[in-house]
């Protein structure tokens, strides 16, 4: 008998569904966009670094270990903008972390729901002020607080405590709430089991939920991190318009991407060393986001516990 | 529901729905650099009408009958004034669109004869044979034309708080803004702490002319790139396009010293302190007079061509000549010489022909 002739069969068999397939494509259209964007930007960034390490005078060896930032007299050392984006983004995380896991905790373990509806709103209506904001809120509030405090020959009216303070509350939400959601994936099996031992909620917290929850909440260290390290306005705005080989972070110096902003705020002719210089940095701050990306993808697939 | 557990659900709902909306941009990384706008002194007098001191010659203006677009861009020191007399045409009837980006005199050059974006260049140094030659390159070329509008007294300010500066020679004042750590290593007297300075940054004219006047000249350098270097090397240097990050800069420490043009420094008159030169203090005669060592001229530049293609440009500098004198004082800074002012008006004479 002719299976492929029987009538029925045919029925049977895979229709194409023109309607189907097409909204396929688009999605598809939809994902591909994003890469070949990253594509596009990765190459555009390496092709201008290119031209700056062409320059005379430029070294990768001079720009990874140089201690003096001034591009129109000839002076292309990074560490000066690295280490003001370090410091920045150190108390930056001194704020978010602490406060960001905590707040997390509380609102997964110890919130009654009716707390929980207040204050998650809360919380991320301050991830959505514009940093613009948050800039002008460290120049006009933090900086004269932390005056008060230290005094004002010790505190620079731009500096980087003020700066790094702002930016922890800024990041503060977003790692609240990536922690908050992966605590609340522990299956409540295991707090339970918890409780039935005799453990207090303090000792079920800390000892049993945060560890089974680990990979989700370094992931959101991590996410915070590259967060402060590509933050632009609020350093832009409080932390200085000048380059400072500083560790004090009471004194002005300005950060990788506050300088880019600058630099782009006026008007740079193609290939001159300020235009390159922009694009260097620009290199390095997508390599630095790039491997705390990578990082966190390893930690996190390395602590995830699976359940049943 | 009782309506107000209702109107509580309401609230809830509202909140957690704006912040679901705004809570969706915490993940993308910010970094839209903001251009800088102009700081608009405004003059108070703006319902009344301006009566030109000197008619010149020049043919009357309507801005009432007049629209499309002008681009200015330049100087942060011309900046105000020249918003001062958008400000003024506007008021008087103009309908089209007027756009002054404040970027530094050598950004304003790089727009006006490198990249020909736009109509009029506000500087507050002369053009440079370089960006001459870059305009004659243009398609079509661009020969820039000079209309003198003002001057300006560089003030050389320190915070209210200071009470040790008030007068300091040339040679301190360079010493000051280039190789002295603290301000002892200037005079033995004052405090033995480290200087803090704000300065402009490399696009403006008032850096190359500070760097000029203080640095190349007195110490006889061959070549501006060495004064220039000279500055930019010092310590605790903050540097910025805009004066107003350096007026608050320099207002928030008794040990901090910066320089800008005049008017910034009379907008924040009862913060600032300006110090003298050789015992010249900065004002309208010293600077006039060329007592004050610091005094510049203020310009705008534009070309033949563009004034003849686009009359609404012709006509605003025409405005611009005729009321700048009525409005300078508002804004900071200093009238230029009645020749000055007539040169500039035959100027624009000539370059409609």
């Amino acid at each position: 008998m002719q299976i492929a002739q029987n009538p029925l069969v045919n029925k049977l068999r895979k229709k194409p569904r023109i309607g189907d397939n097409l909204i396929q494509a688009v999605l598809l259209i939809c994902g591909i966009i994003s890469v070949l964007t990253t594509i596009g930007i990765v190459f555009e960034l390496g092709k201008e670094s290119l031209l700056f390490f062409k320059m005379p005078g430029v070294t990768l060896k001079g720009f990874l270990t140089g201690t003096s930032w001034q591009p129109a007299i000839g002076e292309f050392g990074i560490l000066p903008l690295l280490t003001s984006t370090l410091i920045t983004t150190f108390f930056a995380m001194l704020i978010a972390l602490p406060l960001g896991l905590g707040a997390a905790i509380f609102l997964s373990e110890y919130a009654s729901p009716k707390a929980r509806k207040t204050l998650k709103p809360a919380l991320e209506v301050l991830a959505g002020i514009p940093t613009v904001v948050y800039g002008y809120f460290a120049l006009t509030v933090m900086t004269p607080f932390l005056r008060a405090l230290f005094g004002s020959d010790t505190v620079q009216i731009y500096n980087m405590l003020s700066a790094g303070l702002v930016m922890g509350i800024m990041i503060l939400p977003l790692v609240s709430s990536m922690s908050e959601d992966a605590l609340h994936a522990v299956p409540r099996s295991l707090r339970e089991a918890a409780f039935g031992l005799g453990a207090t909620r303090f000792e079920t917290a800390v000892k049993v939920v945060v560890p089974a929850a680990l990979s989700g909440i370094i992931a959101a260290f991590i996410i915070g991190i590259s967060r402060a390290v590509g933050e632009t306005m609020i350093v832009a705005i409080a932390a200085g318009s000048g380059s400072a080989f500083t560790f004090n972070p009471l004194n002005a110096a300005e950060t990788m991407t506050g300088y880019i902003a600058r630099i782009s705020g006026g008007d740079v002719a193609y290939d001159t060393p300020e235009y390159n210089s922009i694009f260097a940095i620009g290199m390095f701050l997508f390599l630095t986001t790039l491997a705390l990306n990578l990082v966190s993808r390893r930690i996190a697939a390395r602590f995830r516990e699976v359940y049943e | 529901m009782s309506a107000k557990r209702m109107l509580v659900f309401v609230v809830i709902i509202g909140s957690i729905v704006l912040s679901a909306c705004s809570g969706g941009a915490a993940s993308a990384p910010t970094a839209a650099p903001v251009a800088t706008e102009a700081v608009a002194e405004q003059p108070t007098e703006a319902a009344e009408e301006l009566v030109p001191v000197d008619e010149g010659g020049l043919p009357e203006v309507d801005p009432g009958a007049l629209t499309g677009e002008i681009y200015t861009a330049g100087s942060s020191t011309v900046g105000p004034l020249t918003e001062a007399v958008i400000e003024q045409f506007i008021n008087e009837g103009f309908t089209g669109q007027i756009k002054n980006d404040i970027i530094g005199s050598g950004a304003g050059f790089e727009r006006f004869c490198v990249s020909g974006e736009t109509d009029v260049a506000n500087a507050s140094r002369a053009i440079k044979s370089s960006e001459v030659e870059s305009c004659a390159q243009l398609t079509p070329a661009r020969t820039p034309i000079e209309f003198r509008v003002g001057t300006d007294a560089i003030a050389v300010v320190v915070s209210k708080d200071n009470t040790f500066a008030t007068d300091i020679t040339l040679a301190e004042l360079a010493m000051l803004f280039t190789t002295a750590e603290n301000w002892s290593d200037v005079r033995a007297e004052w405090p033995n702490e480290p200087i803090q300075r704000f300065t402009p940054g490399t696009d403006s004219g008032t850096f190359d002319f500070f760097v000029e006047v203080v640095i190349q000249k007195p110490q006889k350098l061959e070549k501006i790139e060495d004064a220039k270097a000279l500055a930019l090397s010092a310590s605790n240097l903050q540097t910025s396009e805009d004066d107003n990050v350096l007026v608050q800069g320099v207002e928030g420490s008794p040990y901090a010293i910066g320089y800008f043009g005049f008017a910034y420094y009379q907008e924040q008159a009862a913060n600032l302190h300006a110090l003298s030169i050789d015992g010249v203090a900065p004002s309208g005669e010293t600077a006039e007079s060329g007592d004050y060592v610091l005094a510049r001229p203020l310009f705008i530049y534009s070309d033949a061509e563009i004034m003849k293609a686009k009359p609404q440009v012709a006509a605003f500098i025409n405005y611009y000549l005729t009321y700048v004198n009525d409005l300078i004082g508002e804004v900071g800074y200093f009238p230029a010489s009645a020749e000055a002012l007539d040169q500039a008006k035959q100027a624009w004479l000539d370059a409609m022909q």
